[in-house]
C-alpha cells in the first residue's frame, strides 16, 4: 500500500516536468510529513550524508577529465590512428569513427562527450567523402554509447554507490562487453558498407601507422592510468579520476597546446554545474532509497517476487522490459540511482552476481540514450548534423537492434562480464 | 546581483580546482614519501596529508550545494518534459510555473530545515574527524546552498511569468568544440585522407584503394 503511494506520488510529480531531483525530494518529504512520524530533521541530516563518500566523488573528477578531453586534440588524434589502423576496410571512416569512438570511451566516462568529441569531427569529414548522413549519424550516435560501458563509466560509479558494489570490479567487468560491442557494431557498419559500396580510404603503411600511434599515445596512455591504476591498487577509483583530470589538463594544456589558460575557469565552471547536477539527482535519490529502506519496500517487493516463483531469468526480462521503458522518456543517472536500489535486492535473493547486474543495467542504459524520444546521444547528433529526431531515430535502426540482440547476450551469459574480473581475482 | 552570480561561479570554479589538486598532491604525496631519497622521505612522511580525503568532500559537497544553485539558472537540471510538451502552451507554461514553484518550496524547507540542524550542532562542541573545523561550519553548505536554489527558483518563475523564457542548457554542447573553427579540423582529416587518394606514390607499397577485401 505505501509503496503503491510511493511511486504514484513519485511519478506523478515527475510527469509534471519538474527536475527529477525534486520530485524525489518532494516525494519524500510529502510522504514522511504526512504517512509516518519519522523526524524530517533526518531528512536534512541525509542531505548532507547522503553525498558524504569519498567514492561518489570521482563522479566530477572524470566528467572534469572529459571536458579537458573534450578540447579537440585527443579526440582528432585518435581519430587519426584508428583511421589509419582500419580506414582501408568497406566504410574506412566510418568503422574509423567506431574505433575511435572505443578509444575515446576507455578515457572518458559519459557517452554524450563521446559523440561529441568524436561525432563533431568526424562527421563533417565523412559527408565530404560522400557518406549519406544517416549512415554517419547512425555510427556515431550508437557507438558513442560505449562511452559508459568501456571504463570508466560515471554510469558505474552510479550503481556501486547505491548498491555498495566494487567500483573497481564493475569497471575491469565493462571491458570485455564494451570490446564484444565494439566489434558487433563494426560488423554491421562493414556489411551495411559493403553492401551499398561505401568508400574506403587508402591502406595506410605502418609507418604512418606508427606515426598516429605516437601522436596518440599521450592520450592513450590515459587508459593505463585509469585502469592500471585502479587494477593494480596504486589508487582507489577516485583518485584515478582526479589523477586522470590532471594528466587530461597537462596534455591538453601543454602537449596538444588545445587549452589555453585563459579557457580554464570556463571549463573548471561547466564541469561543477554538471557534477552539482548529478550530486544533486544523488543526494535527493538517497533520500528516496532511505524512505524505501525504512518502509522495507525492497525487502516486500523482494519476498513477494520469490512467492510467485519468478525464476531469475524471468525477473531478468521484466527488469530489461522495465529499464529499456524508462530509457525512452528519463537519462541513465536517474534511473540508474531510482532503479538500482530496488531491483538490486531483489536481484540478489534470486543469485544474480552484483557485478552481472551492473554490466546489465548499464547495457540497457546504453539502448536507452539511443532511443526516442528521450536519448542523449540522439540530441547530440542531431546537433550536430542536423538531422531530425525523426530521421535520427531510423538511422540508428540497424545498430539498435544489434544492441537489443547484444543485451539478451550480456543478460544470459554472466559469462561474459565476469570472467574478467574473476580471472584477474577481482572478485 | 551580478556580485551574487560572479561569487556563485567563483566558488564553484574554485572548489573544483581545489579538491582536484589535493587529491592529487595526497597521491604524489604518498608515493613520493615512498622513495628513499635521504632528507626528502623524512621531511615528506612528516607531512600529514590524511585530512586530504575529508576536505575533497568537503569542498564537493559545498560545490554541489552551490553549483545546484547555480544549475537552476543555467537550466541544467533535467526533468521528464515528454508528456507536458505534447499540451498547448498555457497549460504547459503553468505546468513549469508549477514545477518551479514546487522546487522553490522544496529548497525553502530544506534550507529551513537545514538552519535549525545548524543552530542545534553549534550550541555543541563536535568538530569533524580529520580537520577538526566545528560540525556546523562545514553543514553551513544545507541552509546556504538551499536558500540559494530557492531564490534561484523564484528568480527563474518571475522571468518565465515576465518573457515566457526558460534557462536552457544544451546537453549536446561541450566547451571548445565549436571555438575552434571546425573547417580546420575537419580539413586535417579529409586533407590527410585525400592526400592519400589522390597520389598513388604515396609512401605506402600496396595498390591504393584496394586493401584487404
Amino acid at each position: 500500500m505505501n509503496a503503491t503511494i510511493i511511486f504514484v506520488l513519485l511519478f506523478g510529480l515527475m510527469l509534471t516536468g519538474m527536475p527529477i531531483s525534486i520530485s524525489l525530494g518532494l516525494t519524500v518529504l510529502t510522504f514522511l510529513f504526512f504517512m509516518t512520524d519519522v523526524p524530517t530533521i533526518a531528512v536534512a541530516l541525509k542531505l548532507f550524508t547522503g553525498i558524504e563518500k569519498f567514492e561518489i566523488m570521482a563522479i566530477p573528477f572524470f566528467i572534469l577529465a572529459g571536458n579537458f578531453l573534450t578540447h579537440g586534440g585527443v579526440a582528432k588524434r585518435m581519430i587519426r590512428f584508428a583511421t589509419s589502423m582500419i580506414g582501408h576496410w568497406h566504410g574506412g571512416l566510418g568503422l574509423g569513427g567506431i574505433v575511435a569512438c572505443a578509444l575515446f570511451a576507455a578515457v572518458s566516462g559519459s557517452s554524450p562527450a563521446t559523440v561529441v568529441a568524436i561525432g563533431s569531427i568526424i562527421l563533417p569529414a565523412m559527408l565530404k567523402q560522400g557518406f549519406p548522413r544517416p549512415f554517419g549519424a547512425g555510427i556515431i550516435a550508437t557507438s558513442g554509447s560505449l562511452g559508459i560501458l568501456i571504463p570508466p563509466s560515471i554510469v558505474m560509479v552510479m550503481y556501486a554507490v547505491s548498491t555498495d558494489s566494487s567500483i573497481g570490479a564493475l569497471f575491469i567487468a565493462g571491458i570485455v562487453p564494451g570490446l564484444m560491442l565494439a566489434v558487433l557494431l563494426i560488423g554491421t557498419a562493414w556489411l551495411y558498407a559493403k553492401k551499398r559500396h561505401y568508400p574506403r580510404m587508402p591502406r595506410a603503411s605502418w609507418v604512418e601507422r606508427w606515426q598516429a600511434f605516437r601522436e596518440s599515445v599521450w592520450g592513450l596512455l590515459l587508459i593505463i592510468v585509469v585502469i592500471g591504476g585502479i587494477y593494480s591498487g596504486l589508487f582507489t577509483p577516485t583518485e584515478a579520476a582526479a589523477m586522470s583530470a590532471v594528466y587530461a589538463f597537462i596534455i591538453s594544456t601543454f602537449v596538444y597546446k588545445d587549452l589555453t589558460i585563459k579557457q580554464l575557469p570556463r571549463v573548471l565552471k561547466d564541469s561543477a554545474n554538471l557534477s552539482a547536477m548529478l550530486l544533486y539527482i544523488i543526494t535527493n535519490a538517497v533520500l528516496f532509497s532511505f524512505l524505501l529502506t525504512s518502509e522495507q519496500i525492497p525487502q516486500a517487493m523482494a519476498d513477494w517476487i520469490i512467492g510467485m516463483g519468478f525464476s531469475p531469468w524471468q525477473f531478468l526480462v521484466v527488469v530489461n522490459v522495465i529499464l529499456l521503458a524508462a530509457g525512452m522518456i528519463m537519462e541513465p543517472s536517474s534511473i540508474m540511482l531510482i532503479m538500482a536500489p530496488i531491483i538490486f535486492p531483489v536481484a540478489v535473493k534470486l543469485g544474480i552476481d552484483p557485478v552481472h547486474l551492473g554490466i546489465l543495467m548499464t547495457v540497457n542504459m546504453e539502448v536507452g540514450m539511443i532511443t526516442p524520444p528521450v536519448g542523449l546521444n540522439l540530441y547530440v547528433a542531431s546537433g550536430i548534423t542536423k538531422m531530425g529526431l525523426t530521421a535520427l531515430s531510423k538511422a540508428v535502426l540497424p545498430w539498435l537492434l544489434v544492441m537489443l540482440a547484444f543485451l539478451m547476450l550480456v543478460t544470459y551469459v554472466p559469462g561474459i562480464s565476469l570472467w574478467l574480473p574473476k580471472t584477474l581475482g577481482m572478485m | 546581483m551580478k556580485v551574487l552570480d560572479y561569487l556563485e561561479e567563483w566558488l564553484i570554479a574554485t572548489f573544483m580546482a581545489a579538491a582536484t589538486v589535493i587529491i592529487f598532491v595526497a597521491v604524489v604525496h604518498r608515493y613520493a614519501s615512498g622513495l628513499a631519497i635521504p632528507g626528502l622521505q623524512d621531511w615528506l612522511i612528516g607531512i600529514n596529508m590524511s585530512w586530504a580525503q575529508e576536505l575533497c568532500i568537503y569542498l564537493f559537497v559545498w560545490m554541489a550545494k552551490f553549483g545546484a544553485a547555480y544549475g537552476v539558472r543555467t537550466g541544467i537540471h533535467v526533468g521528464v518534459d515528454v508528456l507536458i510538451n505534447r499540451l498547448n502552451e498555457k497549460v504547459r507554461g503553468r505546468f513549469i510555473l508549477f514545477g518551479l514553484l514546487a522546487g522553490a518550496l522544496f529548497t525553502s524547507i530544506i534550507g529551513s530545515m537545514g538552519a535549525n540542524f545548524v543552530w542545534h550542532l553549534s550550541q555543541t562542541e563536535q568538530v569533524s574527524p580529520d580537520l577538526e573545523l566545528p560540525v556546523w561550519i562545514v553543514y553551513m553548505a544545507i541552509p546556504l546552498g538551499s536558500f540559494l536554489m530557492c531564490f534561484r527558483f523564484l528568480q527563474v518563475a518571475w522571468s518565465f511569468l515576465r518573457t515566457g523564457q526558460l534557462p536552457q542548457h544544451d546537453h549536446g554542447h561541450v566547451e571548445g568544440v565549436e571555438e575552434k573553427p571546425e573547417d580546420m579540423l575537419i580539413g586535417e582529416a579529409v586533407e590527410e585522407g585525400e592526400a592519400i587518394e589522390h597520389d598513388p606514390g604515396h609512401k605506402h607499397g600496396g595498390e591504393p584503394g584496394e586493401g584487404r577485401k
